[in-house]
């Protein structure tokens, strides 16, 4: 299936680079994940992006 | 590091027209993967431009990356003469975007988005397909991994 757009006819065909990446996707994460609210992942999000700015701060504190 | 129900409250509170696109659709639609900034794709209309001026304001918008101190001006004739702007704010980092490879400007986008609510607000977000779209446009390394893990997502829904 293709669209046609402003800038750019984009497929939605399979692609063998996007297959070779889809091997290494996590299914039993993304299951978990799509049980929780759009709310709940919106404020999960918000929490990971808490804790790697944590790590990225205590990082640069350690190793400069 | 973003707010999102600030950042939400705020853009919705001044009646600004946007579509959320990127890693925070990404993550309504169930993605796991980190971003950091809030994408969004903004109405040039003259009245929006004066609604996401007003919101952002009182939120020092400037441009990310740039040395502290050069004349950027957050006013509409910024908005006009630019399309595309990643912003640093109070809420955290904002990319507003008046069009996106694969997918258009708002007004082309609008059809293939539905209704979200969350924290109470109403947001638009492509739905996956679209947001397949416009990642297989965007086209870079990272790009083809979310775009994998859109694609299961599409499959796990499927299933």
């Amino acid at each position: 299936m293709t669209r046609a757009n402003t800038f750019v006819e984009v497929s939605l065909a399979p692609d063998p680079v996007i297959e070779a990446y889809k091997k290494d996707v996590d299914r039993t994460l993304l299951r978990e994940r799509l049980k929780r609210s759009v709310e709940e992942r919106l404020r999960d999000l918000t929490r990971l992006q808490a804790v790697a700015e944590e790590l990225r701060r205590a990082g640069r504190e350690t190793f400069g | 590091m973003i707010d999102f129900e600030t950042a939400f409250g705020v853009l919705s509170r001044a009646g600004v027209e946007f579509i959320v696109v990127g890693g925070t659709a990404a993550t309504i639609h169930g993605s796991a993967r980190l971003t950091r900034d809030l994408d969004i794709v903004y109405r040039r209309t003259p009245e929006n431009l004066r609604r996401l001026i007003a919101a952002l304001r009182p939120h020092h918008p400037y441009l990310r990356g740039a040395q502290p101190g050069l004349p950027f001006r957050w006013d509409e004739d910024t908005l006009k003469r630019g399309l595309n702007f990643t912003l640093t704010t109070s809420l955290g980092d904002i990319d507003l975007l008046g069009e996106v490879a694969g997918g258009g400007a708002y007004d082309a986008l609008l059809p293939d988005c539905a209704t979200v609510k969350v924290f109470g607000i109403e947001c638009l977000c492509p739905d996956l397909d679209t947001l397949i779209r416009i990642k297989r446009a965007a086209g870079r390394p990272k790009d083809l991994e979310a775009v994998a893990e859109l694609e299961t997502l599409r499959e796990e829904n499927d299933r």
